[in-house]
């Protein structure tokens, strides 16, 4: 059961929502610029879930082992973002990201790198965006590149919490001309998320004004 | 004389998208490398760079703390700061000390006001 | 008011409801006619800038905070601007809208210009709306996805046919868990690759929630995009229909079954019918046969008769020819059942009265028999007649009656019963509707094996052992139902005794009625000398004719063709009557007796056949002479002839 005091109000779900859309639409501009392809994005999904589902959440998607740059995030609120993509396409990515001038070996040299920049640029733009609207300062990990599953990923403890809520967050995006594709996730735990509340509250009043 | 231009960034993918932007705008002026902020005070105690890009997500020293030392060793020299995190408190932290801000990924695009701001400054005639 | 400018021009082309041009430093809107219109200000008004505010002070209260979150968005940096909202006229109508803006920085990234087009969607929205309803109401989800996207995005329906969470999108892994493994997916992807052919197609899933098995179809597009495509599409649940297709195809089957019963029923009376034809070929190889046999017979008869006159008269001798004799006519009597059985012997048909009949010949039945034997009769108070042939109506009887006795050595009661059985079809041997008398042969002996029964009523099979029965009794018996449009049928079983049922039809109201007695015969003539032309193309059998001719004191002429006949016929002018046989090549005694009337009016024509059947078109005066005949049956037949001439 969600708690009352989490619980999203529609129109604040439209405010986490249009932050989110301005944050990945950053980050997509910001990978656009970097691979010189277009780049698509889904509509946000925001579902309010335990630990344990996000993990399945990201299961369901794929069946592979998965690369992913991880980004720790912390201040007011605080959470974890992850740039996911199926094992069998990142190769693909650091061809695009570095600029296909490359050798295969370069290439392969250059795999860890490249991910993690490029989890660093979309991550960052995205995250950063979201702090700027909410008029707060975050300080994020440097990203990590991880391999592995869903669960992992996640980190789901047994023993843990697991039945701890989360916010789940989920962006597909497809880069199609290369066929790429990934998608965003960010977890939130509770604490925070009641303070994202607040300052969505705020965020609304200050746009909306009158109109609220 | 050659224009240098220093590149701190542990990232050598950024490293090297910063030099390709790089070339392309100034094609005459050479770069030199670093990968952290200690590699970076090493490297300048060799050779005294014209301008700096730097990488702000770094670890141990970020880009901010390197950018404000660079500051007071050499007063004049244009520094940007070259990062995806556009919070707007490290936009301001840059403009305190100094520092242009140039959102990541760097293109010849984004880097193009930066770069010729700085070359218009080392034209000039110190005052 | 925007003038001619590049933003007009560009957005004016996309022929939309208005446009809008935000200058946000000023804190300006600029806008054109139609907007104006919409947002009931008068053109006038909007010609120098409105305010800001002005924006959003149409907009529906309830959308309201939505855009202006929204509009936050796009200035902090988000890439488009699109969404739908209502607005309320100055008229006070409530009208769907769908804004599409831009938005331009300056060098430090601050929104300079919020530009955008505003589209009436009211008559869309309706039409989505009552899509969305019917589609639920009908049971049909949609979906829609992004080739490269791990999510398709779904409607609450689309969901609930599957038995999955509702949720707007859904992981595509998810979605075609519903389906076994190893069926084509529903949502076919996620990774790009080859576009699908196309989407229409029907699955068999298990729905998530309750586990049940039901039928998807899936109908959509594919729309391309680019290097990419995008699937749009909706499916529905037609387990109905399916079930029914099943029920037919199980319905189809079972007709194959059905049809295959009715096939071997079918084979079944070929099987029966073949046996009758079997049954038919021998018979018209036993006819084929007693034909022959008759004219060895008529020979050696004949010539023994002649023999016995012209012998002196010598008991020794006679009882040698007596034998003979007898011998003869036991195979004549053989030949005449064989016949029978054939079907050819001319059978005469009368309306009897079974128990008049059966009482008549009570007496030489339980002679025949012998004492340790008696006859227990059963007839109902009236009973319908039969058209049947009374002499072989009593030899069926007596022979069943042998057999009844045969059965039970030791001695026995033997019952003959008579009752009307009326029939729908089919019964007892193939019977057509009608009314029938049975009549019943009933004995408690040693009864009849299924093996034995089976070919009880074949020719030449018996258990009698040699001498002491031809085989042919049944078989005659059973020709004999036939030709009376009856039936024949044994119902034994071994150690208890055997039924058998003679199926007799009831004779019909409009049939004549002939008395049991014979019919009158003409009045013979006396035998004066005649000259008689015989015709025969068996040369023994025509010497026979003519020796006992002559014996009888006439003139004979031979002839062995119709031809000849008719030469000679034309040539003796005095020819007083003409006996021939039937059977002839070429031209067949009938056949020449139409010719010799032609030739010679009403001459008297014998016709010797040994076979029973009556060729149509044959002259009714015609005298039939049945083969094998002695001389005293020649006498006779001649005597008619001349008889019913004069």
């Amino acid at each position: 059961m969600i708690p009352d005091s989490v619980a999203l109000a529609e129109l604040e779900r439209d405010a986490l929502t249009e932050i989110v859309n301005i944050g990945v639409s950053r980050a997509a501009s910001s990978l656009r610029k970097m691979i010189g392809d277009q780049v698509l994005l889904s509509v946000p999904s925001i579902e309010v879930v335990s630990q344990r589902r996000a993990a399945r959440l990201i299961s369901e998607r794929e069946v592979s082992d998965l690369v992913a740059v991880r980004q720790d995030f912390s201040g007011p609120f605080s959470g974890r973002a992850l740039l996911i993509f199926p094992e069998t396409n990142s190769l693909e990515l650091v061809r695009a990201v570095t600029g296909d001038e490359l050798s295969a070996e370069e290439v392969l040299e250059m795999e860890h790198e490249a991910l993690a920049e490029t989890g660093n640029v979309i991550l960052n733009s995205c995250l950063a965006t979201m702090a700027n609207m909410l008029k707060r300062s975050l300080s994020m990990t440097i990203p990590e590149v991880l391999r592995g599953t869903g669960a992992s990923l996640f980190e789901v403890d047994e023993d843990s919490a697991a039945e701890g809520l989360v916010l789940f967050l989920y962006i597909d995006f497809a880069v199609r001309s290369r066929d790429i594709r990934g998608y965003i996730a960010m977890i939130m735990d509770i604490p925070s998320l009641a303070t994202l509340k607040e300052l969505l509250e705020e965020f609304i009043a200050r746009v909306v004004g009158d109109d609220a | 004389m050659p224009v240098t231009v220093l590149i701190v960034d542990d990232s050598k993918l950024a490293r090297i998208v910063a030099g390709k932007a790089l070339a392309e705008l100034q094609p005459e002026w050479s770069k030199i490398e670093a990968s952290s902020a200690a590699q970076a005070l090493e490297v300048i105690s060799g050779q005294t760079p014209d301008v700096a890009l730097i990488d702000f997500n770094m670890s141990e020293k970020d880009g901010l703390e390197l950018a404000a030392e660079l500051r007071v060793l050499l007063p004049d020299m244009p520094i940007a700061i070259i990062t995806a995190n556009i919070q707007d408190e490290i936009i301001a932290r840059a403009r305190e000390i100094g520092a242009a801000f140039v959102a990541k990924p760097v293109t010849p695009d984004a880097l193009e006001p930066f770069l010729s701001g700085a070359a218009l400054r080392l034209r000039s005639p110190r005052p | 008011m925007i003038g001619a400018d590049h933003i007009g021009s560009v957005l004016a082309a996309a022929g939309a409801s208005g446009t809008w041009d935000w200058d946000i430093p000023a804190d300006t809107l600029n806008v054109d006619a139609p907007f104006a219109e919409l947002y009931g200000i008068a053109p006038e008004d909007a010609a120098d800038g409105l305010p800001t505010g002005t924006f959003f002070k149409a907009i529906h209260p309830e959308d309201r905070a939505r855009i202006r979150i929204a509009v936050a968005g796009i200035l902090a940096g988000a890439e488009l601007f699109s969404k739908e909202y209502r607005i309320v006229t100055p008229r006070g109508a409530t009208l769907w809208m769908h804004a599409r803006g831009r938005c331009h920085f300056d060098a430090n990234e601050q929104p300079v210009r919020f530009t955008g087009l505003l589209v009436d969607v009211t008559e869309r929205k309706r039409t989505e709306e009552r899509l969305r309803v019917a589609q639920t109401a009908g049971g049909i989800g949609t979906f829609e996805y992004v080739d490269g996207y791990a999510t398709a995005a779904v409607s609450e329906e689309f969901c609930r046919l599957l038995g999955l969470h509702p949720a707007p999108a859904l992981p595509v892994q998810t979605i075609n868990s519903v389906l076994d493994a190893a069926a084509a997916p529903l949502i076919p992807g996620p990774r790009g690759g080859a576009m699908p052919d196309g989407l229409d197609a029907e699955f068999q899933v298990v729905r998530k929630d309750d586990g049940a098995l039901r039928w998807i179809a899936r109908r959509g597009e594919i729309v391309r995009e680019g290097a990419g495509y995008r699937l749009v599409g909706v499916i529905y649940d037609i387990t109905t229909t399916k079930e029914q297709e099943a029920a037919l195809r199980v319905l189809n089957e079972t007709l194959e079954t059905r049809v295959e019963q009715e096939v071997a029923i079918r084979r079944k009376t070929e099987e029966a019918l073949r046996q009758a034809q079997k049954m038919e070929a021998v018979g018209q190889l036993t006819g084929g046969i007693a034909h022959d046999f008759n004219n060895l017979l008529m020979a050696i008869m004949s010539s023994l008769a002649l023999l016995e006159k012209r012998l002196p008269a010598d008991p020794n001798i006679s009882r040698l020819i007596d034998n003979a004799m007898q011998g003869a006519q036991r195979g004549a009597a053989l030949t005449q059942r064989m016949l029978a059985f054939a079907r050819r012997q001319d059978l005469v048909p009368e309306r009897i009265d079974i128990p008049e009949l059966v009482f008549g010949m009570r007496d030489l039945v339980e002679r025949t028999l012998g004492p340790a034997w008696s006859l227990d009769l059963e007839f109902p108070d009236r009973l319908p007649p039969v058209l049947a042939d009374a002499n072989q109506l009593e030899m069926a009887l007596l022979n069943l009656a042998v057999n009844a006795r045969d059965a039970m050595p030791d001695g026995g009661v033997i019952r003959i019963t008579a009752d009307q059985r009326n029939t729908v079809g089919g019964e007892a041997g193939e019977l057509a509707a009608g009314e029938y008398i049975a009549l019943c042969v009933i004995d408690t002996g040693v009864g009849m094996d299924e093996a034995t029964l089976a070919r009880a009523a074949e020719p030449f099979f018996t258990t009698k052992g040699v001498g002491k029965g031809t085989g042919l009794g049944l078989s005659m018996i059973h020709g004999l139902a036939k030709q009376l449009n009856g039936s024949f049928l044994l119902e034994s079983t071994y150690g208890h005794g055997t039924v058998a049922t003679l199926w007799l039809p009831v004779a019909l109201d409009d049939e004549a009625r002939v008395p049991l007695a014979a019919a009158p015969l003409a009045p013979e003539s006396s035998t004066s000398r005649l000259k008689i032309l015989a015709v025969d193309d068996d040369g023994l059998v025509l010497m026979n004719t003519v020796a006992l001719l002559d014996d009888l004191g006439h003139e004979v002429l031979e002839a062995s063709s119709g031809e000849q006949a008719l030469t000679l016929i034309r040539a003796h002018p005095d020819i007083d009557v003409v006996i021939t046989d039937q059977a002839m090549p070429r031209m067949t005694g009938t056949q020449l007796a139409d010719l010799l009337t032609e030739e010679r009016g009403e001459v008297p024509v014998i016709l010797a056949s040994g076979y029973g059947d009556v060729p149509p078109g044959a002259q009714q005066r015609i005298v039939r002479l049945g083969k094998p005949f002695n001389q005293a049956m020649l006498e006779k037949a001649l005597g008619q002839a001349m008889g019913g001439a004069r």
